[in-house]
């Protein structure tokens, strides 16, 4: 009781941009996991609206020591994933924002297929601009290498369908059925053309009862997740193109995710956490006036041994367009 | 379209959204609500009797009720698709359950692959061909329907047929217990 609390408190004051961190939510039918668009609204603007679609391809798994393994011969694994997000900078430092993914499942099998649709998890979260970064084109004095830091709070709702719905196989699932309390730290720094950012975020399920496995009702117990931490680092170089000020920013990143053992009844599943490590590369464009962004991007799963442990290997293709509201 | 305009239209369309399909999630229940049966009766339920089945091992051998209980205490079914949380299951047994009850038949049930040769490939490529497993290939998906199985289901049957546990496997303890206590 007292290590949940103090998780809760640890997520509570890590801090940070909540919409800004990719916020994997384990949604595809077995095990995978997505990740949502950044949602941030710039400090010039009043908000956001941003419509992103996912397509995540499964190509085998890391076991529990760490060995790539194969999917099964003629296995075709996808999930779809459509997220309309909105954030809403309410105060000078506040925001505030919403994140919606609609989610498809498409699963072939030699011997079966799947195809299955539904909400997946809303992530909703709230950040404050701790810092601002004084951005320069270069360093005059110790206060321009100041970044921009942001701490926040989101909660992930389990709006999608779980195990522990009135479903009967795993290929229909879009959501873990468990809330969780993230708080997140970003740190970022541009002198211009290049940037960084150093993302990391710390989250806590909250335990529940569960009285159904995959439509089957059973006898009653309750049941909590792992601890997740996510960290992640970017660096990216702008290009400006034109007379107009149009703009394409090119970002490589490197991600890391842990997530702790699962417990039944208050008793630890040993060996059923798991974690990853995925690099990803992504491009933006931005218009003149910044009203107008378009993204690409993707996430590889480097599929060798050691790069995870117990959860599947993906790559995410992703591709994003954002409307800013001045 | 001004923003607030939009901000209405989104969290109404988000509303109805929700409404419509967020299941129990949002407010999970600790209520029981296992439906009653007829003890002895066929079907997949704790407490009914397994329907007859034959389907062919990754050797092509039939296995039936008959013969996975012959001989034995029990036998336990384990649903796999091949999977991350598949293995670490499949792991946990092989390591602490298996070695704990020579005397129950433990199956492996691959009910993806679609043909013996296809569950021969993936219990090879995955580390369980041979050893304490049995794996099944369960082409025309009779065990899937029997117990309603999917990713992670275990099935207890104890040696007259009548299923002792069908759920998702979760730490291993519950199936533990529910071995030991296998006349």
């Amino acid at each position: 009781m007292r290590t949940h609390l103090i998780s809760i408190v640890l997520a509570a004051v890590l801090g940070a941009a909540a919409a800004c961190i990719p916020n994997s939510s384990q949604a595809a039918s077995c095990c995978g996991g997505g990740s949502a668009a950044s949602l941030s609204v710039p400090k010039y603007a009043v908000a956001v609206a941003d419509l992103s679609f996912d397509t995540e391809l499964y190509d085998g798994y890391w076991d529990q020591k760490g060995s790539h393994r194969p999917d099964p011969p003629e296995s075709d694994l996808k999930q779809f994933r459509l997220n309309v997000g909105l954030g809403y900078r309410f105060a000078k430092d506040w925001q505030a924002s919403i994140s919606l993914p609609y989610v498809w499942n498409d699963n072939t099998y030699s011997g079966t297929s799947s195809r299955s649709d539904g909400l997946g998890d809303t992530t909703v979260s709230i950040s404050y601009d701790l810092l601002d970064d004084k951005s320069s084109w270069k360093i005059y004095e110790a206060k321009d290498l100041i970044p921009a830091i942001t701490v926040g709070m989101s909660l992930l709702i389990p709006t999608g369908i779980s195990p522990y719905d009135d479903k009967n196989s795993s290929f229909d699932i879009t959501g873990r059925g468990f809330y969780r309390l993230d708080g997140m730290l970003l740190v970022e720094k541009s002198l211009r053309p290049w940037n960084m950012s150093l993302s990391l975020a710390y989250g806590t399920y909250f335990d529940r009862s569960v009285n159904r496995e995959y439509g089957k009702y059973v006898e009653p117990y309750t049941k909590g997740l792992g601890d997740r931490f996510t960290a992640s680092a970017s660096a990216g170089y702008t290009f400006i193109y034109g007379t107009g000020g149009d703009s394409i920013t090119t970002t490589a990143s490197y991600a890391y995710l842990n997530e702790g053992n699962a417990s039944y009844n208050g008793i630890q599943a040993s060996d059923s956490g798991f974690d990853k490590q995925s690099l990803g590369i992504a491009a933006a464009y931005s218009s003149t006036d910044h009203n107008w962004g378009l993204r690409l991007g993707w996430n590889h799963a480097i599929q060798q041994n050691g790069w995870g442990h117990n959860f599947p290997t993906t790559d995410v293709v992703s591709v994003g367009v954002r409307y800013v509201f001045l | 379209m001004s923003f607030y305009k939009l901000i209405c239209t989104i969290m109404i369309t988000g509303g109805l959204l929700l409404s419509a399909g967020c299941g129990d999630n949002l407010f999970p229940s600790g209520e029981d609500k296992r439906p009653a049966v007829q003890a002895g009766s066929s079907g997949g339920n704790v407490s009914q009797k397994v329907p007859d089945f034959a389907v062919a091992d990754i050797t092509g051998a039939t296995v039936t009720l008959a013969s996975s209980l012959a001989g034995k205490k029990g036998a336990v079914f384990y649903f796999t698709m091949w999977c991350p949380i598949c293995d670490s299951h499949m792991s946990n047994m092989r390591s602490t359950i298996t070695p704990l009850f020579p005397d129950v038949n433990f199956y492996l049930v691959d009910y993806v692959s679609g043909s013996v040769s296809g569950a021969a490939g993936a219990a090879s490529a995955n580390g369980y061909s041979g050893g304490v497993f049995v794996t099944l290939a369960d082409v025309n998906h009779t065990l899937e329907n029997n117990f309603q199985g999917t990713m992670g289901t275990t099935v207890v049957v104890d040696n007259t047929g009548i299923i002792r546990l069908n759920e998702d496997f979760r730490d291993g303890t519950r199936l533990q217990a529910t071995l030991a206590a296998l006349p």
